[in-house]
């Protein structure tokens, strides 16, 4: 049945969240050291090139979501936790760049390794 | 890729597409053009940054409001009666005088819709999406912000299903302005973190 | 997949171009772009993550040349051909009778 007129406000308001009721154990904890995986998947995933390999610090834990890798193709939902990571500017794009300035991203369990 | 099919008419190639799609999916019952003419709507008149400019507003007013705001942004912005789709789970980064925050997508062009509307085009464009992440500060600077050394950027890539917004600094020599007038000041791109939200002449 | 879209640190993609009191849409078909990819996918027809997916898959170079909703039509036309709600023949043949109305 398609979208009708009287469900679009519904719709609007409530939107589709990637939030997953389960229980994941969380993998590491705010201040701790991460390093991203260095993996090259040659299907969907939300790890872009620039920050593999980096290491970084975790900021705060979001919960739990779906995993677009496995999502994006039919293969489940693979609930894990996401977490906000910090990462230097000089971690990223070297030591020409401010010691200060700071990237946030959001990294899902199957990204990362405790350092 | 080319749009050089001539259809003899005055359409574009893409405008005939999506018109083609529509009369297809609409003739198969797939969709429904007065739900598409009610979304439109929505989008174009209902959904935009004033919604995000009211709840800086009021964080800026509120001490207790501002907390919850930056405790659980979600449920703090429900409560101004903004949710839903492209805003299902919010974070709200608060710029001071040490720290200033801006948001890219660099995978898509993802965005704080309920808040924040949709994106102006630059924000979904190749040159913001690349460069924000490495060289925030010389973007900045063509925003027409200027940043001293000492404050720290935090930029935020947000690759996952949490939309960002940036609660701006609010200016000096607003004190005596109400949350309403307040709210006038806020722009769009302030709560992106291409802007700071300037103190009003006069 | 690391394609185009993975833009994050690149150069020589040119200075980010600002438009003062930018419309919401700027054409029409930009409207119902939008209003049909809300509507596909209230239908069921996919999740986000296909649908990132399927714009990470368009041909790089049309990928840049091409327009954020423009992404959207790539990514709609491949999903519904794919899952059998349209083919391409017909889609085709629908622009035709269109057009011909239109001239």
């Amino acid at each position: 049945m398609p979208l009708t007129k009287d469900m679009v406000p519904g719709l609007v308001a409530t939107g589709a969240s990637a939030r997953v009721d389960a229980d994941v154990a969380p993998k590491v904890k705010p201040g701790d050291t991460i390093s991203v995986r260095n993996i090259n998947p040659v299907g969907h995933t939300r790890l872009p090139r620039y920050i593999r390999g980096k290491k970084g610090t975790v900021d705060r834990d979001h919960g739990v979501f779906v995993w677009p890798d496995t999502a994006a193709h039919g293969q489940g939902e693979t609930p894990q936790r996401v977490y906000s990571v910090y990462f230097t500017a000089q971690e990223l794009w070297g030591s020409d760049y401010p010691d200060n300035d700071r990237l946030y991203i959001d990294l899902w369990d199957n990204y990362i390794d405790p350092a | 890729m080319s749009h050089d099919h001539d259809h003899g008419s005055s359409m574009s190639d893409t405008a005939l597409r999506v018109k083609a799609l529509e009369s297809l999916l609409s003739e198969k019952g797939l969709v429904d053009t007065e739900a598409m003419d009610e979304l439109v709507e929505t989008y174009e008149h209902k959904v935009g940054p004033r919604n995000g400019a009211e709840v800086v507003a009021k964080a800026w007013t509120d001490p207790a409001y501002k907390d919850r705001l930056l405790g659980d942004a979600t449920a703090a912005i429900a409560e101004l009666g903004y949710s839903g789709v492209q805003g299902e789970d919010m974070v709200v980064v608060e710029n001071t005088p040490d720290v200033h925050n801006i948001v890219v997508c660099t995978l898509c062009s993802c965005y704080p819709w309920p808040t924040l509307g949709l994106p102006p085009v630059w924000y979904k464009s190749a040159p913001y999406r690349s460069r924000v992440v490495r060289d925030p500060r010389g973007v900045l600077e063509e925003f027409g912000v200027s940043l001293p050394a000492g404050k720290q950027v935090r930029v935020w890539d947000s690759n996952a299903e949490l939309r960002y917004l940036v609660l701006p600094e609010r200016p000096a020599g607003t004190e005596d302005m109400s949350e309403e007038e307040l709210a006038g000041l806020v722009t769009r791109d302030s709560m992106i973190g291409t802007a700071v939200v300037e103190r009003p002449a006069g | 997949m690391n394609g185009i879209h993975d833009l994050g640190g690149m150069d020589g993609l040119g200075p980010v171009i600002r438009e003062d009191n930018e419309p919401v849409f700027h054409e029409e078909w930009e409207r119902r772009m939008f209003a049909l990819f809300i509507s596909a996918f209230a239908g069921g027809h996919f999740n986000v993550d296909m649908f990132r997916h399927a714009i990470e898959k368009m041909d790089p170079v049309h990928y840049l040349e091409s327009s954020y909703y423009e992404h959207w039509l790539a990514a709609i036309e491949d999903i519904l051909i794919a899952d059998g709600s349209i083919t391409k023949a017909e889609l085709e043949a629908r622009m035709a009778d269109l057009a011909k109305e239109a001239a």
